[in-house]
């Protein structure tokens, strides 16, 4: 028997062509909250934040919901900002707020390269993706050194 | 607006026969599926067994991914984990997704064993419950100022002298 699952689900969405929405929604055996947080791309600074609680353990962890204010104005890009989510939402608020927030976080260059890929092969449908997903990481710098695939060069 | 990306990710514990937890973990996204197995034996947390595999992804780099998951048996699933897993799974390159899988089956591990802990606090009046959390959080000083819950103004800290 399983006694212990969590689920987490990420999404992307473009509100324009600079402000991704993302939305992360955590549910386990103990805990279920969600957030949603807009991004100006590609800078990935956070510009509004929102988030709910809906089954917690403790009657005074809702007042985690104002510490997400916290993330406002942070860079996805600057190279502490997983610590910084890690203290001053999760530390300060909730540390499962904190985890959304950087499964949210760590998704920001894929959303970019779907929504980039999707487009192209609407358009082309015979372009290679892994040779289309190995250009768009050659042509977006600020995307690379995050794994075996995107090293830089 | 429709959506641009969707990412699914779940991860499952179940108690083994022998004692041990089987954990399993899975990534389904618009760009990725891989899927991680990891054993743990209690008491003392040792990661035993853990494999994986990558059936869709964004890059062809990402095929030798699931070769780094051996380095990390042997571990323990405690302090320090984040740090060692990076380490040995190469780091930024290494695969991020299949690090990030070892630290989230690690912590579901930790909250199998937290989830009964939850349902007995949740059991009896408001002063009985806010006794256990205290007593909680004596028993776990590293609770203390974790989150908003155990802040030094929190309602659950009265009376407790951090």
């Amino acid at each position: 028997m399983i006694t212990f699952s969590r689920t987490m689900q990420v999404t992307g969405e473009f509100l324009k062509e600079d402000l991704l929405r993302l939305r992360g929604i955590l549910e386990d055996h103990i805990y279920a909250m969600e957030i949603q947080m807009e991004v100006r791309v590609p800078e990935g600074v956070i510009t509004a934040i929102q988030g709910t609680m809906k089954r917690y353990t403790t009657p005074v962890c809702p007042r985690a919901v104002d510490f997400l204010q916290n993330a406002l104005g942070l860079s996805l890009r600057d190279p502490d900002w997983i610590p910084k989510i890690n203290r001053e939402v999760g530390r300060k608020g909730c540390q499962h707020f904190a985890e959304i927030l950087v499964e949210c976080g760590r998704c920001l260059d894929q959303v970019r390269m779907s929504h980039d890929l999707r487009e192209t092969l609407t358009a082309q449908p015979s372009v290679s993706p892994f040779e289309f997903n190995r250009s768009w990481v050659k042509n977006h710098p600020e995307a690379q050194n995050s794994c075996l695939a995107r090293l830089q060069g | 607006m429709t959506l641009s990306f969707m990412r699914n990710k779940i991860v499952e514990v179940e108690p083994q026969e022998d004692g041990a937890l089987s954990v399993s973990w899975r990534l389904a996204d618009s760009l990725t599926e891989m899927e991680m197995v990891v054993k743990i034996r209690p008491p003392d947390l040792e990661i035993t067994e853990a494999s994986a595999r990558v059936i869709r992804s964004p890059h062809l780099e990402c095929a030798s991914a699931p070769g780094s998951l051996e380095k990390i048996v042997g571990m323990r699933v405690g302090p320090g984990l984040r740090k060692i897993a990076c380490g040995l799974m190469g780091g930024n390159a290494g695969c991020a997704e299949l690090i990030e899988g070892v630290l989230e089956c690690a912590n579901a591990a930790i909250l199998h064993f937290t989830v009964p802990q939850i349902q007995a606090n949740a059991i009896g009046t408001e002063e009985e419950r806010k006794k256990r959390y205290q007593d909680m959080l004596r028993f776990n000083p590293r609770l203390v100022r974790s989150c908003v819950a155990f802040a030094e103004d929190s309602p659950l800290m009265q009376g407790i002298n951090p």
